[in-house]
């Protein structure tokens, strides 16, 4: 599985702590998700989508 | 009873009104709630730091009460002592530092991290016991000796486990 994290947090200006912060989650685990060695939980996924105003389809690509 | 200059009755609702002052000395309380509820997230940390304590102390005088020789069973045996040591303050500080930056000491990530880890290292454990037993046979090792080197093979294999587990990071499948 492959995500759009990286991307879309760059186009809307987020720090990878302020993205972190606004999902609930630690810096740690944003820096997993964009070297994709973690897959999220659907709810943290959810969570993403959110933020980025876009459906989890959209961020994280099967 | 007649109502301090701060409160006031309110007849129609049967409520009590309260002033700002009052509602400021009310809130001392929650203040106080509040600051135990920021200490309670903390507690695993204090843990970590209260254990790695402990073991320092524990080694201070077990390194006092037998008399250290210093031969290479004692000194392997201190160095990894020092290194399980080590782990335990660094997760303690990375803790540490998650609550300064107003992060959760823990998520669902480092908490997956650490089942794995937990996993991966009891799995490898089993073969090293199974080596020590084999061994213990062909070395006629002592029994305080064998039970030594299995505790401190696990924190090892433990530590190394943890490492892996960061670098390779959590994929499902």
């Amino acid at each position: 599985m492959v995500n759009r994290i990286k991307e879309l947090r760059a186009k809307h200006g987020f720090s990878q702590l302020e993205l972190a912060q606004k999902v609930g989650v630690r810096r740690e685990t944003i820096v997993f998700l964009e070297k994709g060695k973690y897959n999220p939980s659907l709810n943290l996924a959810h969570e993403i989508a959110k933020v980025f105003n876009l459906t989890i389809e959209e961020i994280f690509i099967f | 009873m007649r109502a301090g200059p701060d409160v006031r009755q309110d007849d129609r609702a049967g409520r009590t009104n309260i002033g700002p002052q009052k509602l400021a000395d009310l809130l001392e309380i929650p203040n106080f709630v509040l600051a135990i509820s920021n200490i309670y997230p903390m507690k695993r940390t204090i843990i970590i730091f209260v254990i790695a304590a402990l073991v320092l102390i524990s080694a201070a005088i077990w390194l006092l009460e037998s008399q250290f020789t210093g031969n290479f069973q004692e000194i392997v045996m201190v160095i990894i002592l020092f290194l399980v040591l080590g782990f335990a303050i660094f997760v303690g500080v990375q803790r540490l530092k998650s609550s300064n930056r107003n992060e959760s000491p823990e998520d669902e990530l480092s908490k997956k991290i650490m089942t794995k880890t937990s996993s991966l290292s009891y799995y490898i454990s089993l073969y090293l016991w199974l080596a020590l037993a084999y061994f213990s046979d062909k070395m006629e090792w002592e029994t305080h000796t064998i039970i030594n080197a299995g505790i401190l093979g696990m924190a090892i294999i433990f530590l190394f486990s943890w490492i892996g587990v960061k670098l390779f990071g959590l994929r499902n499948g």
